[in-house]
């Protein structure tokens, strides 16, 4: 008894190291899911068949268009189950996009069918104007103006084929991998006579004889009815009771020869194929929102968010897919040339619902796809600062001190964050009034230095009547509901034994937002130990169920409208970001604009908030992926997003925390984080010389604060990332497609983060014929139009950061504790000339933390610096941008009424441009004049020009203190 | 705030300054003179780097690569913004702050801010301040009353010890002396008995004897062993228990602890009566007749093994011959008419004897070989005496080192008062204990506590020149946190009346930090207690 106890318990501790990182045997391999091995085992048959022809064909007489002419519907059906009635929609959008939606009709059940509902920002607007050719066997619907675009419509069978001038971009169906399992009857395997005379054994299992009625089905769905009906995991067993419901279908590229996006996985931004001959991973990439304990730095394994959208990309075009579906979905990706990319997407359940984006550039498609699903929100200034966190700051003196310590180091500082120890037995909002007896007085001595908070507040309540939260809910009846479909789900999480609010019930939504009033109804609990300067972390969303199957809920839970969680796994996530953002901007009027950090997000959930790459660990490798996968949500519309700096995991040593720091400076979301079982590691704890590199770049962050706010201005309204990779800006540069280490920040930045040890010089790819400066001691690199590599200085203290020529950037060289302390500074404005002598650049100013942009109250200026060879001079100007771009300078409101006067306009207009600098002019300047032919103070350094081909340090003529400001519209004349 | 430490030269009169010297510490003042021999006026850069106008000097824009040209603005990054506080004391800041619209509790006079932002409240704050000084003033005077008191015993102690180390010293020559005598002794029984004995030590029984104590010896030694691994699993196990984090998400952590639990028969962790033990987990065995039970096997084997083998060997021999029949010549007398039977037995003993001494036959030797024995044991016994005395000696000297060392109780020895002496702090759940220059400890309501580390250091960051020195007691070496470190303690003190501890706080998992005050912070007010100010 003893004897096998203690073996018990020695085996635990033989198992522990393991507890300290992934654990694959926690997450389903593709093996290990039924409906994926069903959809892998298709493709296996298919790619072994001699011949393989769809099932899925169109009744070419069942054609019926809308009156609008911009969608048609078909009957379309499986030659294997003649009875099942399935129906085919495409419809063409306005901007050209195709939806081709595929559901079952009058089929024993509902298919779930509101992914699009919860995604999509608005019912998106239909084409007037598509002209539709039926031919013999085929429908062809001719889009846009000049009719260069084409949906195709094949009939038998089933095909649908996007073709730009005469070449197809995408086609669906095309390898006849479509299937779309219908609901059926649950059949029992009997012992009887089959038609060989011999007695059918039964199979034990889930594993049973198909029964044989009506044509042959195996050849396409295999010999067994595979996990139809129940499916065990671990321990776990999953209830089907709807039975198979799964769809998969081949999306193929038959020209691009680069794909990306289907966010969020631990890899490359150019996905590493999963099936074909060698594939680097042998799983397809999977998309499970999942809690991943330690992930690993290089794996399709799913994470903690899922955006099913995948560009695809070549030097013609970038094109993408957008297979919009709540449910578990793998993804098979294979290159069959190197200019063309095979897609297999397997979903567990819900309808075919796919968007094709047809580009044809990467900008034209962040624009279609945020016209489907939004423009990611646009941040509070002060959070694009730098946020302190740890798990935890033990009390809120700690707290003071954490603050003071920055302060005394002159170290910048945006917010501090509390983790789950703030609240009481993780009873969120609830204060441990131990150690944090003075919750109001705490914020509001970080609130003394411009500063915010962030306090976590997590989906799962704790299951005792003395939280008022989880009481209310109970009795609202919003929580998620076990199979039965009665009572309360009970799992696991922080707080114990906890339910889990149902965002899908409407119910839960105002009463989640009365939650965080700071002043509500005095009968109901609403979180008055809060203020205003008080922001909210959304975490474990996905959610995370610790004694879960996949440290996750169970897949037939029950939501609302008696959906099953296997239908919105990947959705619910969001909604409980979407929720709480809702209820910060009811907290305030006027309002102010939220701040809700999330870490599992979907398809829409940029219109929320922020995201980040949840729990990384302490090491190179993890640094090094987290700049891949920033780009990766990037370009699918999670354009705020950031890894933690330091990792979550692990003491980092002073080398890599200050490399952590310089690519932290360079990410949307600039956020430094640690496990509670870590040492802590606040910048002012390094020692010299790390301390002072740390603190010299959270200022550099901190002076470009204007170049990254003006970023997020253009990715509010076009949807184009902050971070750009190389694909994105030199769309026909074949070198950079695969390039992810080096990134672009708006338009005039290039930023090669360090993310190895011992660097001290490091290659840079310039795709393109075109200049660029160090920015730091304005050194010059030439590129070339077939790509070339420079070298870098990259020691400890220096990032590899480079002007791109051409540009104009404003800055604010005088970084201050926190960014609403450095409003009225003046700007410098640094403009790096191109090999052409030319220059613009913009910037975007508004009140920060409120709407009032949304009525005009903003400033956006464009400068541009420009030769003029008649007349023997460079002319800086600064003009107001607004004029002629009243419809696109902020989201979803036209300024028609735009008064440059306006009130924010008017409380900055003193601020200063208190310095011009100007590099790689090829001349020394005769003079320098202000507009009324005043001569100005300034300066030049001798040195290389932009144009040429010379290499050194460039030319650098600076103006000082200009009698201009940054709202006025002038000209500065440099004479040569 | 520490790295800006404010000034402690009192400002200088009012007086309108220049603009060009705005912002610039007084000491530093005369280095912002133009130099008048250019027209217009020039400056140089205090790097000496450039060469500037003098009315770029505090014109807001940052010329001098050293940030020098501005020191009464925020153009510079990284320079300094004096404040004049008149009425109060000077202070520096970083330029960072200089018109950032806050006014800086530094800067009482609003100066780092544009006039009419930031009312002058040097007045108020330089009177707050004196009155701070004169409050702190009357605390370290009366707290350096009884620090001079825990000097006062540091002196007397080492009276004592000193005292107590002569007549260490006059046991240790004593005891000298007997063991000196008992050697030689020892040496001259032994070397009459060293023959004899090595021809006993070949019986077969002692051979056995031997090979059984090691045997024994070795059984105990991987015995130990394996109690001390499994005491170090069950330590292991039960900081699983107590420390484990659901956020391991680990089921298999759960069932270590479950497991652990069942094998323990305690109560699943988070019930009423945690860490009751509810039924005992050592099932009763039933004992073979005479077989040790644990206890016995813990107390009397070092005894068994520990015997005096040689002694027994000789017992053993004694005991023999004491039933062995005796000899024919012994025996014969049996055989001998009674009458006659005293003359034979006094002739006998004299023939045994005569027989004895010239080695024809065997008997006696054992008184020799027992002398020798006794003679080594009483030798051995005054070796340990004198031992004792010599350990005794070095600890009094050792006491009496530390008695005024930096590493220990102060230079000037006024923490040898506070040895021993335990400070507790009651946060509800825990009592904190700190045995100053002892052990620390964390102690559950429940009655388990965790050791928190033993005395190891003070803060060698600092000079022991330096009062800053005194001011942290690190702890080290407590109990190992699961999946964590040792943990450790920082006591933090400054002066206070009282020897108290005000706060605990844990910043890292297992890293206490633990607030308090003593006197024996209290420096006395003529000394400088921070000789290093810069100015």
């Amino acid at each position: 008894m003893l004897a096998s106890t203690l073996r018990h318990v020695f085996l635990a501790l033989c198992i522990l190291p393991g507890a300290i990182s992934f654990k694959p045997h926690d997450f389903k391999t593709c093996s290990q899911s039924g409906f994926c091995r069903r959809g892998r085992g298709l493709a296996e048959r298919a790619q072994a068949a001699d011949k393989w022809v769809s099932p899925y064909s169109v009744d070419s007489g069942s054609l019926v268009f809308s009156p609008g002419k911009d969608s048609v519907k078909a009957t379309v059906k499986s030659s294997l189950y003649p009875h099942i009635n399935f129906e085919l929609e495409l419809r063409v959008h306005e901007d050209g996009v195709v939806r081709v939606r595929m559901d079952e009709v009058n089929g024993l059940r509902k298919r779930y069918d509101e992914a699009a509902s919860w995604s999509l920002v608005g019912e998106p607007k239909l084409s007037k104007t598509v002209q539709w050719v039926h031919e013999k066997g085929q429908i062809r619907g001719l889009i846009g103006e000049v009719k260069d675009l084409e949906a195709l419509i094949s009939f038998s069978p089933l095909r649908v084929a996007l073709i730009r001038n005469g070449r197809e971009e995408v086609v669906l169906n095309g390898q006849g991998l479509l299937h779309m399992e219908h609901f059926r009857q649950k059949t029992f395997p009997v012992a009887e006579e089959t038609e060989s005379g011999e007695d059918a054994e039964p199979i034990a299992g889930d594993q049973t004889v198909l029964a044989a009625a009506g044509p042959d089905t195996r050849w396409f769905e295999g010999e067994r009815e595979d996990a139809y009906w129940e499916e065990q995991f671990g321990s776990w067993t999953d209830s089907k009771p709807k039975g198979p419901e799964s769809f998969s279908i081949d999306i193929n590229f038959p020209s691009h020869g680069h794909v990306y996006g289907i966010p969020q996985h631990a890899t490359r931004l150019a996905l590493p194929s999963t099936a074909g001959e060698e594939p680097t991973y042998s799983d397809p990439y999977r998309l499970f929102n999942a809690d991943v304990f330690e992930y690993l730095a290089s794996s399709p394994v799913s994470l903690y968010g899922s955006i099913p959208l995948m560009h695809a990309h070549s030097a013609e075009s970038t094109i993408a897919v957008l297979n919009l579906v709540g449910s578990e979905t793998w993804i098979d990706i294979q290159y069959p040339s190197e200019s063309s990319t095979n897609t297999h997407w397997i979903s567990e359940s819900g309808i075919i619902d796919i968007f094709l984006l047809p580009g044809p550039t990467a900008s034209d498609v962040f624009q279609q796809y945020a016209r489907l699903t939004g423009t990611p929100a646009l941040p509070a200034e002060w959070s694009l600062g730098y946020h302190q966190c740890r798990w935890n700051y033990v009390d809120s003196n700690d707290v003071r001190d954490v603050q003071k310590r920055f302060d005394e180091e002159d170290m910048p500082l945006e917010v501090l964050w509390l983790d789950i120890e703030y609240s009481k037995d993780h009873k969120y909002f609830i204060w441990d009034e131990k150690s944090f007896p003075d919750p109001v007085e705490m914020v509001q001595d970080v609130e003394a230095i411009g500063r915010k908070m962030v306090v976590i507040v997590d989906p799962h309540l704790k299951r005792t009547n003395d939280y008022p939260v989880y009481k209310k809910a109970s009795e609202l009846q919003v929580l998620v509901k076990p199979a039965s479909g009665e009572g309360e789900y009970e799992g696991w999480c922080w707080s114990g034994s906890s339910s889990w609010v149902d965002f899908f019930n409407p119910a839960s939504w105002p009463w989640w937002q009365s939650l965080f009033k700071i002043e509500g109804d005095s009968d109901e609990w609403h979180w008055s130990k809060s203020t205003e300067g008080v922001f909210i972390w959304n975490d474990m969303n996905e959610p995370s169920v610790f004694n879960g199957p996949e440290i996750s809920m169970p897949r037939d839970n029950i939501h609302y409208g008696g959906w099953e969680h296997r239908d919105v796994h990947n959705i619910n996530g969001m909604l409980f970001q979407n929720q709480t953002s809702k209820a910060l901007l009811a907290r305030s009027t006027p309002a102010k604009r939220p701040f809700v950090l999330t870490r599992s997000f979907f398809a829409g959930s940029q219109r929320f908030g922020a995201m980040w790459t949840g729990d990384n660990m302490g090491t190179w490798e993890h640094m090094a992926i987290g700049v891949p996968m920033v780009l990766s949500n990037g370009i699918a519309g999670m354009t705020f997003s950031g890894a933690d700096v330091g990792g979550f995991f692990g003491n980092p040593d002073p080398e890599m925390l200050v490399r952590w720091y310089q690519v932290g400076i360079f990410a949307p979301f600039f956020r430094a984080h640690a496990h509670i079982d870590t040492k802590r590691r606040e910048p002012y704890l390094l020692e010299e010389p790390h301390k002072s590199i740390v603190r010299k770049f959270l200022k550099l962050r901190y002076a470009m604060l204007p170049v990254w706010y003006t970023a997020f201005r253009e990715a509010s309204v076009t949807g184009v990332p902050i971070l750009r990779p190389q694909y994105v800006v030199l769309p026909k540069d074949k070198n950079g497609f695969a390039i992810d280490d080096q990134y672009y920040i708006g338009k005039g930045l290039l930023v090669k983060p360090v993310v190895a040890p011992g660097v001290s010089q490091i290659s840079v790819y310039l795709g393109e014929d075109q200049v660029y400066y160090n920015y730091f001691d304005h050194q010059v690199y030439r590129g070339s139009a077939h790509g070339s590599n420079v070298s870098v200085p990259a020691a400890l203290d220096q990032i590899p950061l480079l002007r791109r020529g051409g540009s104009i950037i404003a800055t604010k060289e005088r970084p201050r504790r926190s960014s609403p302390l450095m409003k009225n500074d003046p700007f410098t404005l640094t403009i790096a000339l191109s090999n052409t002598g030319y220059a613009e650049g913009e910037l975007y100013l508004d009140a920060g933390d409120d709407f009032s942009y949304q009525s005009g109250e903003i400033v956006w200026r464009r400068f541009t610096a420009e030769v003029f060879k008649s007349a023997k001079a460079l002319s800086i100007r600064n003009a107001d941008m607004v004029p002629g771009h009243q419809n696109d300078a902020v989201d979803g409101v036209s300024l028609t009424n735009y008064d440059r006067e306006n009130a924010f306009a008017r409380s900055i207009k003193d601020v200063r441009v208190e310095r011009i600098a100007l590099l790689g002019l090829p001349w020394k300047p005769k003079g320098v004049k202000s507009q009324a032919g005043v001569e100005l103070d300034w300066t030049y350094a001798a040195g290389v020009a932009s144009t040429g081909t010379k290499e050194g340090t460039a030319s650098v003529l600076v103006i000082k203190n200009p009698p201009v400001t940054i709202t006025g519209t002038w000209a500065i004349t440099i004479q040569e | 705030m520490l790295p800006l430490p404010l000034l402690l030269t009192l400002a200088l009169p009012v007086r309108a300054e220049p603009p060009h010297v705005f912002g610039v510490r007084p000491a530093l003042a005369p280095l912002y003179t133009p130099i008048c021999s250019k027209t217009p006026p020039t400056w140089k850069c205090l790097d000496g780097s450039l060469e500037i106008p003098f009315s770029a000097v505090n014109d807001d824009y940052c010329d001098c690569p050293d940030g020098s040209d501005e020191p009464g603005t925020s153009a510079c990054p990284n320079t300094t913004f004096y404040c004049r506080n008149e009425g109060h004391l000077g202070a520096v800041i970083p330029s960072s702050r200089v018109r950032d619209g806050l006014c800086e509790p530094e800067c009482c006079d609003g100066s780092d801010e544009p006039e009419g932002l930031c009312p002058n409240k040097c007045e108020e704050t330089g009177r707050e301040y004196r009155e701070q000084v004169e409050a702190e003033r009357k605390l370290r005077k009366t707290g350096s009353k009884i620090r001079s008191t825990y000097i006062a015993h540091a002196q007397k102690e080492k009276k004592r010890l000193e005292k107590e180390l002569v007549s260490i010293e006059a046991e240790i020559a004593e005891r000298q002396a007997e063991v000196d005598k008992l050697k030689a002794h020892k040496e001259k029984t032994e070397s009459i008995s060293a023959a004899t004995m090595e021809l006993k030590k070949q019986s077969p029984l002692y051979f056995s004897l031997i090979t059984h104590s090691k045997a024994l010896k070795s059984f105990q030694r991987v015995h130990k062993k394996l109690k001390e691994r499994e005491r170090l699993l069950g330590d292991i196990l039960t900081g699983l228990r107590d420390g484990y984090n659901p956020n391991y998400q680990d089921m298999a952590v759960l069932e270590a602890v479950r497991g652990w639990e069942a094998a323990e028969g305690l109560p699943p962790k988070g019930s009423e009566d945690d860490d009751v033990v509810v039924n005992s987990p050592a099932e009763e065995e039933e004992l073979e007749e005479g077989a040790w039970t644990e206890g016995q096997l813990e107390w009397q084997l070092n005894d068994l093994i520990n015997q005096d083998y040689l002694d027994l060997l000789l017992q053993h021999e004694t005991y023999l011959e004491s039933l062995e029949k005796p000899s024919l010549l012994h025996d014969l007398s049996s055989y001998i008419p009674d009458s006659i039977r005293p003359q034979y037995e006094s002739v006998r003993d004299t023939l045994i004897s005569t027989l004895q001494s010239v080695g024809l036959i065997k008997g006696g030797s054992n008184e020799v070989t027992e002398e020798a024995n006794r003679a080594r044991i009483a030798f051995e016994d005054a070796e340990k005496r004198l031992r004792e005395s010599s350990e005794n000696k070095e600890d009094t000297e050792q006491e009496l080192g530390r008695l005024f060392s930096a590493e220990g109780f102060g230079k000037s020895g006024e923490w040898k008062k506070l040895q021993d002496v335990c400070l507790e702090k009651d946060t509800g759940e825990y009592i904190y204990e700190v045995c100053l220059f002892g052990s620390a400890k964390q102690k559950a309501k429940t009655g388990s506590h965790s050791n928190l580390g033993d005395f190891s250091h003070w803060n060698t960051q600092f000079s022991t020149d330096d009062p800053q020195y005194y001011s942290k007691q690190y702890y080290t070496g407590g109990t190992r946190c699961w999946n964590g470190p040792e943990r450790s303690l920082t006591l933090h003190l400054s002066c206070g009346t009282e020897n108290v501890l005000h706060s605990v706080s844990e910043p890292e998992k297992c890293e206490y930090h633990i607030v308090g005050q003593t006197p024996a912070l209290c420096l006395p007010l003529e000394i400088e207690e921070n000789p290093k100010v810069e100015l």
